[in-house]
């Protein structure tokens, strides 16, 4: 998933450069194309369910119309990756990779042909999927409609283009030793473990990465940027008020929205409404299970009264105040967001419960309050204007507001992290919007 | 208004279009089966009521129909802007026909010479229409009364009328029975009409009771259209590019191949305005609004500016100093008693300056106009308030007669007097001209406040002289700032001592507060009126006016040691000049003296409050001396020393308008024009910064909301004086009374409007300093 | 571009670009007039209407973030009766008018989460509602009004705009 490991292959040319030739991996020969007839319907089905849980989708998929046939961009100052054609068409996708490939791929990061894949795939994470899962993954893909489609060629610069150097990089950092359960947990923390560290690859995210890229294993799950969404701590420095616990982990993964700690949107939102929803209950509970476990347990149960005690707070403190950026918070998000400090609703995103503002990276906060949150973003029902027509020093404003209503120190850097924000924005628009007051 | 028109100074030229419809001839006639009451134009209309009736000939003036079914139509040619003004106007005429207000309706009109001049401002609606809407609704009662006795065999004398019907004993008839008998005849001469007797006040049954307004409805289900809603067939839409500079931009160039790509642009024109209303604008045409907003970001208009492109707030109050310190400057609105000899002669002078910055009307529809061309007559249509202002101003925009330009007429989304100016509709009647067919022009809320006419920054000197026992013996009072009739409506300047002056920019500084001498200059702010169009908003001089003179009585009371309610009192009375006179100001000072009397009862004036909390007073008598609003407002304010913020508590109002009609609608008045005067107090204004407004929309424009306001109590005389004005006093007394309470509470005087709590702050800091000093 | 949704119960197609504000969608494209323009940077709340039964201010809302969701405006409203309408009407709330819609729906929503509201609640979630012409005194009574009747079950309003 991310796109900042450049860098490090940027220190491997240097050392593995000499090394080109030793490091090729055989290619598997191509199969007949896969025929549907060989797999199970309840394969299948099982299949769906865990590319679902995978995310797949989300990375491969860059219209509807074109499911699974790759082309999503991945952009970085050295160039773009994009995402390959995973539908089972024999030339552009995957359709002629005998299981064996698939596998190899999945476990091992190599393609078919034997070239190293960019770690922007997670096989560092899929490696620990069972054979039987690999087994249902494959006949999924291989029985989905395939897709004639090639997605752009990568357009990485020198040396970063050259992938055999990604041998060196899993030499210094790639385990292929596949997880395996504790057998002091229970059986759903271990399913939980199963599905977090393999297939649903959380911490791919929530993992902030060192200067080569890879997860720091010592700060597993305290939190990290990408995609330009800030992926919460899970880990005890977890940012939020009210600590997740098992059920509002549930509620959240199940729903996308949890009373205490605000509502899934962005990739999130995705991993929510579109991988997870075909997940059965019990895989739900067991996620919720684990992740609840990465906290070392800090919730003790009484989330109602720290929410009502921190909500009263904020509220004090937002009271004694008329800076302008309390001003545009009455104007433009109480009408939504002001809750009842004794019954906070899950649907009024409470902003002093929410790791939006009490994180230490703003970007969460800025996107959504820039971007809103459309119907097909977030939580289905929900929809959130946005309110990039504000000028970036009313959106300093508000930000210092929100997080000394929540007892925070202002973000650093606000208005640059607000200038790149909205370039993005502006990117992924048709048309530029412009800023309030703005004079022809 | 009319103090001007039919006074000595007016130019002649609207004073016969505004004088009473009652010197003109009232007609009734039958139309179809419909029962009409009528000012006829001519004479010769009066000579045969039933054939001119049958032509329609009647119609030119016609106030109020029946319909067969027993509908009373009230044609309503005032703006609807929130006063509910049709409803109270429909009050007036319904008591005296003795109609059933539940068949009452209102019908807004377009703009036609035959309703007068039209106009709605300056409080002055009801006030205006109070007896001539009586007379032609009384002169309705009679014909009925009339035609009903025929009806039930008995004589006129033994019919009365109530709710639509015509009783006699245990008989009667309906309106709409009458009606449909039809042959319902009858003319009235001017004299005639002028002898109509009304009732006496004991005998209303409509006016000042509980009645809802007839414009709510529509409002709440969102049915009511507004100038925003207008729609015609085949039209575009415009939005402007609005230039650096208010006058004297001219486009030098404009680059649009940016917008080309955009779906459903059009093109970008620049006005050619031969009216000298919107120099150097460039509209952009689209398909839709929103095209036209994408367009306008993609498009590149070079200006010549005008030479205005530099002036900030600060150069507009700076020679607005320089002018009061010039003594030739301005003109004398007022000079009484011998105010040289008391300053001369005086043991003690008390001098101070007052400050207020601009305010945005920020009326919440930004202003729009349809405009276009249909059989060689023009069609405007847009909410606005003063018709006959503007029509000619179109008529010389687009090169044609007066007579081929109607304005069509929708509520408006708030008015304040932004609407009295309309400019707006001129730009829309240009690119319509221009395109060659109906062109909606819409503002997007900074292009409304850039092109705003805003309340004028203002700067005041007040003198007072003091003998030696400590009495005020005179007060000169010089006040500059923009002025909008000057640069609008000339004709409606007023003659001062030594030249004309702009009433409206001064009004409220001629106080019923007997003094030895008085003297009040207006100076008008020539690099304000070059920068800015001033406009006239909510209560218009009296909004900083009364803020200086208010805030320097309320000085004198506190250097004299007096309580400030008891030394207003004192010099309320009701003697020489300020004796009032009938029938307008009636008891004069002696009515605001009560008011003050009972603001002080009403606010519990005196009571014991906690610290850094207390009670402050204003009271004024409104605009004009000719229609006095007696008002007076007591605020409960806190001070946050800590933060400099000042939080009304409470507003206490006391309200003599004369005769209530709406009583309603009069406290929704009231209430608003308190909390617009509290909102300009502490929490709107604006400055000039490079020649145009700061703010231009609420990310930095933060008039008051919801969550602070203040309770507030409010009582109105009992009186069946004449109906004055309603819409205004209360914003001109809330400042004053805040700015009091602020003095009482800690302290320290605030010359400045709005009061920032950073201001407050520093002057807290300065008094403490002072004191450790001292 | 063509985006669907439901409006005041009717399904509706338009084709537009995705950008377009919501409001002008409403407004000159589907009609609905009662929804109105006052500053166009959502922080006066004028043009607010619900989507899926929850206030959304139309004017910064693409049209495209309401793809298959259910908008109802204040025609939509009224339509189907709502106790805050009479009590807006027996308060003689409105002045100008022109913020009311906004308000109503702003007010219709609130009631759902806080169906028996405090004045503090009342005015922490209506103080993104501008009123010009400053009836607040009015709109918060109405809103009291409304929460009473509403209370007393005589006036419970359908939730037809629910998703
Ligand atoms: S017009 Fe949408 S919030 Fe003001
Ligand atoms: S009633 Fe006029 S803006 Fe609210």
């Amino acid at each position: 998933m991310s796109k900042r490991w450049y860098i490090a292959i940027a220190v491997l040319a240097v050392i593995a450069g000499g090394l080109a030739l030793a490091v090729w991996e055989p290619a598997i020969p191509a199969a007949d194309e896969a025929s549907r007839q060989d797999f199970s319907p309840g394969q299948v089905e099982r299949g769906k369910v865990l590319a679902g849980i995978g995310n797949c989708g989300t990375c491969h998929t860059v219209s509807p119309d074109k499911p699974f046939a790759g082309g999503v961009e991945f952009p970085s100052p050295f160039g773009s990756l994009y995402s390959t054609n995973i539908s089972p068409h024999p030339q552009d996708g995957i359709g002629r990779w005998p299981r064996e490939a698939f596998v190899r791929a999945m476990r091992e990061g190599v393609s078919r042909e034997g070239s190293h894949l960019y770690p922007a795939f997670p096989f560092t994470h899929f490696k620990n999927i069972t054979d039987e899962d690999l087994d249902a993954l494959y006949a999924y893909f291989m029985t989905r409609e395939p897709v004639a489609y090639t997605p752009p060629q990568n357009d990485l610069s020198f040396p970063f283009n050259l992938r055999f150097l990604q041998w060196g990089w899993k030499l210094l950092f790639f385990d292929p030793d596949p997880w395996q359960p504790d057998p002091e947990r229970g059986e759903q923390w271990n399913r939980g473990a199963y599905l977090a560290k393999g297939l649903g690859h959380c911490s791919a995210c929530h993992t902030p990465r060192n200067f080569m890229q890879a997860e720091k294993k010592d700060r597993a799950y305290a939190g990290a940027l990408v995609d330009n969404w800030y992926a919460t701590a899970l880990d005890e420095s977890q940012p939020v008020p009210v600590h997740w616990d098992r059920e509002s982990l549930y509620e959240y993964l199940r729903e996308g929205t949890s009373r205490f700690q605000g509502v899934a949107v962005g990739s999130m939102g995705e991993v929510v409404h579109r991988g997870l929803r075909l997940a059965p209950d019990s895989d739900i509970r067991a996620l919720a299970t684990y992740t609840e476990s990465l906290s070392g347990g800090r919730n003790n149960g009484n989330s109602r009264q720290i929410a009502a005690e921190t909500i009263t707070a904020a509220q004090q403190r937002a009271r004694s105040e008329y800076s302008p950026g309390e001003e545009l918070y009455v104007a433009a998000c109480a009408a939504c967001h002001y809750n009842d400090p004794q019954d906070p609703l899950a649907v009024r995103a409470e902003l002093s419960l929410n790791s939006a503002v009490t994180a230490d990276d703003p970007t969460n906060l800025l996107r959504v309050v820039m971007e809103g949150v459309g119907t097909g973003a977030g939580t289905p029902t929900l929809v959130m204007p946005g309110f990039s027509t504000l000028s970036d020093e009313n959106l300093v404003a508000l930000a210092d507001f929100l997080r000394e209503r929540s007892n925070l120190p202002p973000w650093k850097n606000l208005r640059k992290r607000i200038g790149e924000l909205r370039e993005l924005h502006r990117q992924s628009q048709p048309s530029a919007t412009g800023k309030a007051g703005e004079q022809p | 208004m009319l103090k001007y028109l039919t006074g000595k100074s007016s130019g002649g030229a609207h004073a016969d279009e505004l004088a009473s419809p009652g010197r003109r001839g009232f007609i009734v006639g039958m139309a179809g089966a419909v029962l009409t009451l009528a000012f006829a134009r001519s004479p010769l209309s009066l000579a045969n009521p039933d054939k001119t009736v049958a032509e329609g000939a009647f119609d030119p003036t016609v106030w109020y129909w029946i319909e067969p079914d027993g509908r009373v139509v009230v044609n309503i040619a005032k703006a609807e802007m929130g006063q509910h003004i049709g409803t109270a106007l429909a009050r007036i005429v319904a008591d005296e026909l003795e109609a059933d207000w539940e068949q009452v309706e209102l019908r807004y009109v377009d703009s036609d010479p035959k309703w007068g001049y039209m106009v709605t401002g300056g409080s002055w609606s009801v006030w205006k229409s109070f007896d001539p809407l009586s007379r032609a609704g009384a002169a309705g009662r009679k014909v009925l009364i009339e035609e009903g006795a025929k009806k039930l065999g008995v004589k006129p004398e033994q019919c009365r009328a109530r709710a639509g019907r015509i009783i006699a004993g245990n008989q009667s008839i309906s309106y709409a029975d009458l009606v449909r008998g039809g042959g319902i005849s009858r003319s009235f001469t001017d004299e005639e009409l002028k002898q109509m007797p009304i009732k006496p006040p004991a005998e209303r049954r409509i006016i000042g009771g509980q009645t809802r307004a007839l414009d709510i409805p529509g409002k709440v289900d969102g049915s009511t259209l507004y100038g925003l809603d207008a729609k015609v067939d085949g039209m575009v839409y415009g939005r402007p590019i609005i230039p650096p500079t208010r006058y004297g931009s001219s486009v030098s160039s404009i680059d649009d191949s940016a917008a080309r790509e955009i779906p459903g642009y059009r093109q970008t024109v620049t006005l050619e305005d031969p009216s000298g209303t919107v120099p150097g604008w460039a509209m952009v045409i689209a398909d839709s609004f929103h095209a036209a907003n994408q367009a306008v970001k993609r498009i590149t208009v070079n200006w010549s500016p005008g030479k205005t492109t530099g002036v900030d707030e600060q150069a507009v109050l700076d020679h607005g100093r320089k002018l009061i310190g010039t003594a030739d400057q301005g003109v004398l609105a007022l000079d009484a008693g011998e105010v040289d000899k008391a300053f001369n002669d005086a043991a003690e002078v008390l001098e101070s300056e007052y400050v207020t910055h601009g305010v945005l009307h920020f009326q919440l529809e930004p202003v729009n106009a349809v405009a276009l061309e249909k059989d060689g007559t023009w069609e405007i249509h847009t909410g606005n308030q003063w018709q006959s202002l503007i029509i000619p101003v179109l008529s010389r925009a687009l090169q044609v007669p007066k007579e081929k330009i109607v304005m069509r007429t929708y509520l408006l989304g708030g008015g304040f007097g932004r609407r009295l100016n309309g400019d707006y509709s001129v730009p829309a009647a240009l690119a319509a001209k221009a395109v060659g067919r109906p062109v909606k022009m819409v503002l997007t809320r900074e292009d409304d406040a850039l092109f705003d006419s805003i309340r004028s920054p203002s700067v005041q000197k007040i003198r007072m002289a003091f003998d030696g026992d400590g009495k005020i013996t005179a007060m000169e009072h010089h006040a500059t700032a923009g002025w909008p009739t000057q640069v609008m409506a000339p004709d409606f300047m007023a003659d001062g001592i030594n030249g004309k002056y702009d009433p409206f920019a001064i009004q409220g500084a001629l106080h019923w507060y007997t003094m030895n001498g008085h003297r009040v200059r207006a100076i008008s702010n020539d690099l304000a009126n070059d920068t800015f169009r001033p406009g006239w908003l909510r209560s218009v001089g009296s909004g900083w006016v009364n803020w200086a003179l208010e805030s320097a009585i309320d000085e004198a009371a506190h250097k004299a040691g007096e309580d400030p309610i008891e030394f207003r009192l004192r010099r309320l009375k009701a003697i020489g000049r300020n004796a009032g006179s009938a029938p307008n100001a009636v008891g004069g000072a002696a009515r605001q003296a009560n008011v003050v009397r009972r603001v002080r009862e009403l606010s519990g004036w005196g009571a014991e409050l906690p610290a850094d909390t207390a009670l402050g007073v204003a009271t004024s008598y409104g605009q004009e001396r000719n229609m006095p609003t007696w008002t007076a407002c007591v605020a409960r304010v806190r001070v946050d020393r800590e933060t400099g913020r000042a939080t009304v508590e409470k507003l206490s109002l006391v309200t003599d308008a004369g005769t209530i009609v709406h009583p309603d609608g009069a406290r929704a008045q009231v209430e608003g024009a308190a909390l617009w005067g509290m909102s300009m107090a502490l929490h709107e204004g604006t400055v000039l910064h490079n020649g145009n407004v700061a703010d231009t929309n609420l990310n930095t424009y933060t008039p008051l909301r919801m969550r602070d306001v203040p309770e507030i109590e409010m009582e109105f005389v009992d009186s069946t004086e004449t109906a004055v004005g309603l819409g205004e006093p209360a914003t001109t007394v809330v400042g004053p009374a805040i700015g009091n309470a602020i003095f009482a509470a800690v302290g320290v005087r605030m010359r400045e409007l709005p009061i920032r709590p950073h201001a407050l702050l520093a002057e807290l800091q300065r008094d403490s300093k002072a004191n450790r000093e001292a | 571009m063509t985006t669907e949704f439901k409006i005041n119960a009717r399904p509706v197609r338009v084709d537009v670009p995705e950008d377009t504000p919501l409001l002008w969608v409403i407004r000159d494209d589907l009609g609905y007039t009662g929804t109105k323009f006052g500053c166009g940077i959502g922080l006066c709340g004028a043009c607010t209407v619900h989507v899926n039964g929850r206030a959304t201010r139309s004017c910064i809302t693409p049209v495209k973030d309401v793809a298959n969701s259910v908008v109802t405006t204040i025609e939509g409203l009224a339509e189907n009766g709502h106790p805050l309408l009479e009590t807006w009407v027996e308060a003689q709330t409105p002045q100008c008018g022109y913020c009311q819609p906004g308000q109503i729906m702003q007010a219709a929503a609130m009631l759902r989460d806080f169906p028996n509201p405090t004045d503090e609640q009342i005015n922490q979630v209506m103080s993104g509602n501008f009123c010009r012409c400053m009836a607040y005194v009015r709109i918060r009574e109405a809103i009291r009004m409304a929460a009473q009747r509403m209370q007393a079950g005589s006036g419970r309003p359908q939730e037809a705009d629910h998703a």
